[in-house]
């Protein structure tokens, strides 16, 4: 199973530049593809396709999403392990375990690079304990009223 | 394409020697069989690596390995194993490691990277989605294993999310037989010398990159279980200092009969302050070899082990370190004033044997040379065998200031002690004697020195008196990895409460004598054979020895390993396959001219002669018998202990 890139496409190359497993290819102005074997099914390539080119594993069309409306993980370190599963499973590598406090010698994890955050939900969908949740930037939808 | 089970499916062969890499897919009989782990690295050596190979010639192959669990949501299940033959044994070797690492191999889309023949020239090999290469290793070949890592964790990889590093330092390239491979700058896969093996090849890293997605078959069930695991590990008394923790020790040691030990104890030490929470309990109750397994409790006594009490190295912990999926994280990192700024916490093995087994109580000296060992790529545990060993023969008169470059090694000579190691990871001068461990010492200076050596089947054994607890004893014996002490004991047994769980397997009762531990001998044997079959289904699954101190019913592997793989097997279904797995490893030995009894642990560690004070006073072990009723355990020739040929015909043709 796979994102599937439907004739919409008109090659502006939003999607392959985004795809953090390096999974779709295409020359500029012309239809991509995605590559079965590579694609993590992190849904990406639909958020950000301004043609809403894109089809969801299960064949349903993916809505685009503006940037700055996308959800980030949240991270509720009263239940939160420290133990790093969430890092470890983010494809983008935009998170870090953070700075221990004085009273407790954890590094939680932390959004390190929220610009590559893809909102693919991995991180929280991981979590055993479900410590993260994903949540619209809260400045973002302030301002879209 | 995301799979509906723990593992992925896939192994990666890389010859070195021809430069060929190549992804072989494995059926799904082969998990339902060997699990993954340990058990898949046994299947894949056993058949691959041929009798006779040169554990550091081109047809020795290197497995490394995370577990079945690895990354499908279950906890405690971050661990990673390096194997091949060993150099330091001539038989299995294998080499446990925690850290961030063993995801890695999975993301990548393998359950085990194997790697045989020898490179020309220095290489490392480089995996991520889109590419696998041999690079040319000639900027990190030299460097210490924390200036590697930092070096290829930049530079192999220009964007994205950072690779994961293993590699081996300096030690390993000069083939030291006690050299380990690091990872997370500072965690070692330390013991049977595989970084030997690594070195012979010219391999010095492996640094992977991988996206892929780990799948599950009931990933809601996996967490659920996991919820259920978390509630015991963050259950957490507050528990007065550090030195209290010698009084625990102490009453342990005089009262004659024992509480079946539960190990929520234990977790509770590990975390508030790691391994190192048994610095002064393990002396005070027995458990810790002193003075090159010659002295008792009374030569480390409180007073003497203080300056390593737990607080000394919770109070320069900066950040805790978990290894990947661990609520626990008995690790860390420590501050430190000297050459290096920083290091890993120490564990009770390194303190151990370069303390109270080297009567050493420098602490700061401990501190550095627990770095300079990490760096170099030597294991913490031979090493200060080696040391100890080389300050008995100065003591005997067989080595003296001519022979040691002017040292004076006698016990407790932080200063000496400090610059043999260095020497030894330089292979300089008398360094050089003691580099490649004990056995080989004991060799390059002769004249009876051989005496001094405690030894199991060439493995230096760890800090665990075995006249405290037969169980030790046995598994340092009986192992086809000899000397280990993460395999098994009596204590351990307790702490597992696998009866619990698995039908017809001895049950402790609540409280018994301290005696009777060194009785009958058949069912120290049977507990043995118990565990054996467990710590193989832990090493399977890359699960940590720790967790499985909470207990079968705390700690739900079998459930897990169900879950993770639609399967619907029982805890007894999964001890039998362990069964066969030990086999495997037994029947590699034999295929590579191993006798397994000659395995069996060194005199001195077994009460003979007997001791005349402390904890382990006249404590002496009957191993002969428990080692014949452990072999027959597995269907083994009481003996010879070599599995029957019929066995060896039934692995030969398996899948
Ligand atoms: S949603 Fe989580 S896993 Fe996905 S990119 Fe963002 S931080 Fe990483
Ligand atoms: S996976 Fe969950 S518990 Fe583990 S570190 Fe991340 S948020 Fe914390
Ligand atoms: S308990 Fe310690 S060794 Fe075990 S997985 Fe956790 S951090 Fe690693």
């Amino acid at each position: 199973m796979a994102y599937f890139i439907t004739e919409t496409c008109n090659g502006c190359t939003s999607c392959a530049r985004l795809c953090p497993a390096g999974a779709i290819q295409g020359e500029k102005k012309n239809r991509h593809v995605i590559d079965l074997g590579l694609c993590i099914e992190c849904g990406a390539c639909g958020r950000i396709c301004p043609q809403s080119a894109l089809q969801d594993p299960t064949g349903r069309a993916v809505q685009s999403v503006k940037k700055q409306f996308w959800a980030k993980p949240v991270f509720n370190h009263k239940t939160c392990m420290a133990c790093g599963i969430c890092i470890n499973a983010c494809p983008a590598g935009c998170l870090k375990p953070g700075e221990p406090s004085r009273k407790d010698k954890n590094a939680y994890p932390e959004l390190a690079d929220p610009g590559a955050c893809l909102s693919c939900g991995f991180c929280a969908d991981e979590c055993p304990v479900e410590a993260v949740t994903l949540e619209a930037p809260p400045e973002a939808m302030a301002k879209a009223g | 394409m995301i799979k509906n089970k723990g593992y992925m499916g896939k192994i990666l062969v890389v010859d070195l020697t021809s430069g060929e890499i190549r992804e072989e897919t494995l059926p799904d009989a082969v998990y339902e069989k060997h699990l993954g782990g340990l058990g898949l690295a046994a299947h894949i050596l056993y058949a691959r690596i041929p009798a006779g190979a040169d554990p550091l010639g081109p047809d020795n192959m290197l497995a490394f390995v995370p577990g079945l669990l690895t990354g499908t949501g279950s906890l405690f299940t971050g661990r990673w194993m390096v194997a091949g033959k060993s150099p330091l044994t001539g038989g299995w070797g294998d080499a446990n490691c925690g850290g961030t690492f063993a995801p890695e191999i999975k993301r990548c889309g393998y359950d085990g990277i194997f790697i045989k023949g020898i490179s020309e020239k220095p290489v490392y090999l480089y995996v991520d989605d889109h590419t696998r290469e041999l690079r040319d290793a000639s900027t990190v070949w030299g460097l210490d294993t924390v200036e590697a890592e930092e070096y290829l964790e930049t530079h192999a990889k220009e964007k994205g999310k950072k690779p994961k590093v293993v590699c081996i330092g300096p030690a390993g390239e000069k083939l030291s037989l006690i050299s380990g491979i690091s990872t997370d700058k500072g965690r070692m896969a330390a013991r049977s010398g595989l970084g030997a093996v690594m070195g012979s090849k010219r391999l010095k890293a492996v640094v992977l990159s991988g996206q892929k997605r780990i799948g599950a078959h009931d990933r809601n069930e996996m967490k659920r279980l996991s919820r259920m695991c978390n509630k015991w590990v963050q259950f957490q008394p507050p528990f007065v200092t550090g030195p209290m923790t010698a009084f625990v020790g102490a009453l342990l040691r005089v009262m004659p009969t024992v509480l079946t030990q539960d190990g929520m104890l234990y977790k509770i030490l590990l975390k508030k302050w790691g391994t190192v929470s048994m610095n002064q309990m393990s002396p005070e109750m027995g458990d810790s070899p002193i003075k090159n397994w010659k002295g008792s409790s009374r030569d480390w006594g409180f007073r003497k082990s203080y300056s390593t009490n737990p607080d000394v190295f919770k109070n320069c912990e900066i950040v805790k370190f978990h290894c990947y999926s661990c609520p626990l994280g008995c690790g860390g990192i420590c501050t430190m004033d000297d050459k290096y700024t920083h290091t890993h916490k120490p564990e009770y093995e390194t303190v151990l044997s370069l303390g109270g087994f080297c009567m050493n109580q420098d602490v700061k000296g401990i501190f550095y040379l627990n770095e300079l060992l990490n760096r170099a790529g030597m294991d913490t545990i031979s090493a200060g065998h080696a040391v100890a060993f080389a300050l008995e023969c100065y003591e005997e008169g067989i080595i003296t200031r001519k022979d040691t470059d002017g040292l004076d090694l006698t016990w407790g000579n932080a200063e000496a002690i400090v610059a043999l190691v260095e020497k030894m990871v330089k292979r300089e001068g008398f360094g050089h004697v003691l580099a490649d461990g004990v056995k080989q010492a004991a060799l390059r200076i002769g004249k009876g020195a051989e005496a001094f050596a405690v030894l199991a089947g060439g493995q230096e054994p760890a800090m665990h008196d075995s006249r405290n607890d037969p169980g030790f004893a046995l598994h340092y014996s009986v192992e086809p990895t000899p000397g280990r002490h993460t395999l098994g004991s009596h204590l351990y047994y307790e702490m597992y409460q696998l009866w619990k769980v698995v039908k017809g397997i001895p049950k402790i009762p609540p409280m018994y004598l301290k005696g009777s531990k060194y009785k009958n001998p058949e069912k120290q044997a049977a507990i043995g054979a118990a565990n054996s079959r467990f710590m193989t289904l832990v090493n399977c699954t890359g699960a940590c020895l720790f967790a499985s101190f909470l207990g079968a019913k705390r700690f739900p592997l079998f459930d897990w390993m169900n879950a993770a793989n639609g399967w619907q097997l029982t805890p007894n279904d999964y001890m039998d396959l362990a069964g066969d797995i030990h086999t495997i490893k037994q029947s590699f030995n034999v295929k590579h001219g191993i006798e397994p009894k000659d395995c069996k642990i060194s005199d001195r560690a077994l009460g003979r002669p007997l001791q005349t004070e402390g904890a382990n006073k006249g404590r002496s072990i009957d191993i002969e018998a428990m080692m014949t009723h452990y072999w027959e355990q597995f269907g083994w020739d009481g003996r010879t202990g070599k599995p029957s040929p019929e066995t060896m015909k039934r692995l030969d043709g398996g899948v």
